[in-house]
Parts: structure tokens; sequence; C-alpha cells
């Protein structure tokens, strides 16, 4: 026979209250280990309380608070691996490179997807000129008209500035929609992917078009090759998530979509500190007359060599151990 | 019996073999809390375009001056203004933005634990899914859609919101009844209540729950609701012992808070 609510409650509310207290000071800052074993005591007997108020006293506020309680204390108690400085090291020593190059087939319809788009905007253009006044926004038409770079003015005092931060925060909203709107079924990142490259496509076959193709090298070199890469990638994650939403494999859907999830997350905060630091080279060296053409050329060439280097090599070793870890675990 | 009975909540499997079941954050509370976090940010905005307006005279002609490297700094800042907010407060407040935690909810992984920088950063780079077109039309969508209230980044990321409810428990220990007698030496009002049978929780819970709400209560309705309940839980008075009790709301009261806390 249990005991009346309120014996029980007054019988065992000191310990809670307590356990409450050690939970508060744990989440401010750091417990003793004394502290500690205690608040793993009172845990258990709040486990032990919670079960007795769940058969005894199902629906009363007792029972609510118990239930708050524990999950509280669960939480702060099962805690998953903290993500620190170490671990952010080892995701860019290993972990980013490995995953990209097992999700390398993403990345390469990705970047087919890029390619087609490119093509196809070019194609356009280059067969039926008025196709320009469709496809090329209509600031940039106006300068290649006058026979200038839109980009001369990237670092004077013009006012039409606009397009110069426009192009840098484009640049962000492109590689993040190309991940994000995976989730509507992959058909954003197709979208995003396409809608680029025809616009990449038309507006340099406008140019050579009009004869300026050299100007058009001239921006695109230095930052060109890595900046596509970074689009490239994240449209991979994209093109995962919605992978994993058509076809889930032998997982429920929604399961399928966080594992597929997570990593995929992985590509785009992985290629965050590189899109940061194409930006820099995008917004100081790419526009106007500082560099020579041939050094951007260069360097464009070597940056994006460097960072297929990085993703196509780093830890490789570490990964083919893990791999073979995965295939003898599934064996078993 | 409760009103969050029926409620959505996320159960989870603890390794002490009790089963947590965490009562999910509905629409209301996860719009009222992007309010606050949006009022928040809004004002950080408006109070650093003041403080600028008054180092700088001329703010528009200042920002045309810039170049367009910081310009470009600038928008990116913005941006991560916006993004880095929500996922550091999240990582590092254990789940809860400041919006968040005026509303009493918590960002949480499906099995309870608390989230980490990756479900975090998932959750809230979807935001810009979710706000299309407008005002998050598809992440409010997807939250009435789905059984626990989550939208697409929380789908993503395999998070979902719980609530945390203040709940007191004073109402059973405190109050006249912690000095009250034991079994068999009566009070005045309620000299009947201790040789009678202990209330189930039940009966427990609603008589408490009468007593909280009785002061707000119209006289009448007060008066009518603490009859019954005295009939349902006093069903051992005598008939002079029950007019005793029924003769005005404190002594009706009294007699109930006497029979919800008596302790065997």
């Amino acid at each position: 026979m249990a005991a009346p609510l309120p014996t029980f409650v007054t019988r065992r509310r000191p310990d809670w209250d307590a356990l409450q207290a050690l939970l508060t000071r744990q989440r401010a800052g750091r417990l003793g280990l004394t502290e500690l074993r205690t608040l793993d005591m009172l845990y258990r007997r709040a486990a032990a309380d919670l079960a007795q108020a769940q058969t005894f006293y199902p629906g009363t506020d007792a029972h609510r608070f118990l239930n708050q309680l524990c999950a509280q204390a669960y939480g702060a108690i099962y805690q998953p691996p903290r993500e620190r400085w170490a671990s952010t090291r080892d995701f860019f020593r290993r972990d980013f490179p490995a995953t990209l190059r097992r999700e390398a087939r993403f990345v390469g319809v990705s970047a087919g997807l890029l390619v087609l788009g490119l093509l196809l905007g070019a194609l356009v253009v280059t067969l039926e000129p008025r196709g320009a006044e469709l496809l090329v926004p209509e600031g940039v038409r106006r300068y290649v008209a006058q026979g200038r770079m839109w980009t001369d003015d990237l670092l004077s005092v013009a006012p039409p500035n606009a397009v110069a931060s426009g192009i840098a925060t484009n640049n962000l909203t492109v590689t993040l929609f190309a991940f994000a709107s995976g989730i509507l079924l992959g058909v954003g990142p197709i979208f995003t992917l396409v809608n680029n490259g025809v616009l990449i496509g038309a507006v340099g076959a406008l140019c050579f078009r009009e004869g300026m193709m050299a100007g058009f090298l001239d921006f695109i070199a230095a930052h060109g090759p890595v900046e596509l890469s970074i689009i490239v990638i994240a449209g991979g994650a994209g093109l995962m998530v919605g992978q994993a939403l058509i076809d889930p494999g032998e997982l429920p859907r929604a399961q399928a979509l966080q594992a597929r999830g997570r990593e995929a997350v992985k590509l785009v905060v992985g290629c965050a500190p590189f899109l940061a630091c194409i930006g820099v080279v995008e917004g100081f060296i790419s526009p106007g007359h500082l560099f020579p053409t041939w050094a951007k050329v260069g360097l464009g060439l070597s940056l994006g060599a460097l960072f297929w280097l990085y993703l196509l090599r780093a830890g490789r070793t570490d990964a083919v151990r893990a791999g073979e870890a995965r295939a003898s675990s599934r064996l078993r | 019996m409760t009103p969050s009975a029926s409620a959505p909540h996320v159960d989870v499997a603890t390794p002490e073999r009790v089963a947590l079941s965490l009562p999910v954050a509905g629409i209301g509370y996860r719009c009222l809390a992007w309010l606050v976090d949006a009022s928040l940010l809004f004002f950080f905005w408006v109070a650093l375009y003041f403080v600028i307006t008054l180092l700088v005279s001329d703010v528009l002609g200042a920002f045309q001056a810039l170049s367009g490297l910081t310009q470009t700094l600038l928008a990116v800042g913005l941006f991560a203004t916006q993004w880095l907010y929500w996922t550091l407060a999240e990582v590092f407040f254990h789940g809860q933005t400041p919006g968040k935690r005026v509303l009493r909810i918590r960002v949480v992984r499906e099995d309870g634990s608390p989230v980490g920088f990756f479900e975090s950063a998932v959750r809230n780079l979807c935001r810009a899914v979710d706000f299309l077109p407008v005002f998050y039309a598809t992440g409010c969508i997807t939250m009435l859609l789905d059984s626990r209230h989550r939208r697409l980044g929380d789908l993503l990321a395999g998070t979902v919101l719980v609530r945390e409810e203040a709940i007191d428990l004073d109402k059973y220990t405190q109050g006249p009844a912690m000095d009250a007698p034991g079994p068999g030496s009566g009070a005045a009002p309620g000299s009947g209540a201790g040789m009678q049978r202990p209330l189930d929780a039940e009966d427990v819970e609603l008589v408490l729950a009468f007593l909280a709400r009785a002061p707000g209560l119209e006289p009448e309705v007060r008066q009518r609701l603490g009859t019954r309940l005295v009939d349902r839980v006093g069903a051992a008075l005598t008939d002079e012992e029950r007019a005793r009790v029924l003769q005005s709301t404190e002594a009706t009261e009294a007699f109930l808070r006497t029979r919800a806390k008596a302790v065997h």
C-alpha cells in the first residue's frame, strides 16, 4: 500500500530540493567531486521516486515535478562529449576532409549541375544574343555596354557600391541556401546550382562577345576556383539531405534525415573559414588593377590546388583505418 | 484527467529504467520566444545605430564613403551576429537563447540530452529555409503538421523544444496541515478527517487544485464546488458534522485542506 501523496511528498522533498540546488549550481559552474557524487546519488533516488510516482500517483503535480527534475538531472549527468578546441582541430585535420571524400559522389553530382548551368548560360547567350537581357542582371549589362568592368568600382568611392557588398553577401547566401534548401526534397540545391551556373555562364559569354573576356577572367581568376568549389561542396551537402528524404534506405525517414543532416552540416561548417578567407581575396585582390592578371591567375590556381589537396589528402591514413574498422564492425 | 495528459511529449528511456516524458513546447511558446529574441536583436541594432550617429554625424554619407571591403565585412558581420547569436546562445546556455529562457523552453536532442554545436548549427542554418517566404511560414506549417511541433531545422538536426513548468510543491506540504494532529485527536472543523480512509492521489490533486483557485472564484460557485468536494471526500461524516463543515466557506476549505493533507 502506497503512502498518501502528501506524506510521500513531505518525506522525500528534502532530497529533491537538494538535487534542484545542485543542478542550479552545476549550470552556473563546476561542482566538486563530493558534490558530483551527491548529485549522482540524489538523481538515482529521484529516479526511484519517479518510478513510484508513475505507479501510484500518475497525473499529479508531484509526478510532473519529479519527471521534470529527473529530466534536468538526466541532461546534466548523461552529457554527450563536449566539442572543445581539440575536437575543432581534429575536425579540420581529419573529420571534414574524410567526410568530403566519403560523400564525393554528391559533390561530383553537384559540380556536374553547376557545369551544366554554366554551359547552358553560355550557350543561350552565344546563340541568342538577346538572351543576355533575360539572364544577365541589369546593372552588369549597363557596365558591359559601356565597355567597363562593373568590378572596377569595387575599391573606389563611387555610389553604385551596392554591387560590391551585393556580391559578397550573395556568395554567403548562395552557399547557405544551397545547403539548407536541400530539405525541400533536394530541389533547392539543384535550382541554386544550375541558376548560379547559368548566371556565371551568361555573364562570361556576354563579356566574351563584347571583347571583355580578359577583364572577366582578371576578376574571377583569383577567387573563382575556391569559391566555386565551396558552392559545389555546399550544394553536395544539400543534395545529401535531399537524397535522405527521397531514399532513406533502411532507416525511417526522420532518422535517415538526422543521420545524413549531421554529416552534411559538417561539409558546410568545414567550408566556413575557407569562405571567409576567399571573401577577403575577393574584396582585396580581385577588383581593380593593383595586381597584374598573371599574379591573380597564379594565386587563384594555387589556392584552388591547395584547397583540393587538403580536401583529398588530409587525414587520409586515419580515414583508411576508420574505414577498415567500419567494415569489420559491419561484418560482425 | 490532467490538462497535459494528451499533449505531445518526448519519451526518454534512461539507464535507470525509468521512462521520462518531456512536454513539448508548442507553436505559441516558440513564436513568443522568437519575438523576444527578435526584439532583443532589433534593439541591439537600434542602439548600435544611435551610438554610431553620436560618433558620426552623417551616417549615410559615411556608409557610402566606406570602401567595398568594409561594406562587405559589415554585411558579413551582420549575418554572423544573426546566426552566431542563436547558435552560441544555444550551445553555451544549455539550449536556451534569452527568449527561450524567458518562456522557459529549451532545445534538447530527441533523446533528451543537451544540444551540441553541430545540432545547433544545423537548426539555425535552416532558419533561412524555415523563414521562407515570409515570417517563418514554412516553419510554422511544418510545426503544425509535425506531431512534436518541430520545424524543418529541428527535423534535420534531430532536436525538439521542451517546456519547463513551474510546479509548486508547497501546496502538498505547507499550511495548517503541517501542525495538524495525527489520526484520532480531532481539531475543531475537520474532526472527522482523521478517522477516515486516506484519499487517493486523484482526490488529493482535485482538492488541492480547488483550494488553489478558491480565492478567485465567485462566492456562490466557491460554495457550490466546496460542497460537492466535501460530499466526495467526506463520505464518512455524520449529518451534524457535515452541517458544521458546510456552515461557512472558511470551515469547508479548512476541512478540505486537513483532509487532503492528512498524514497517516
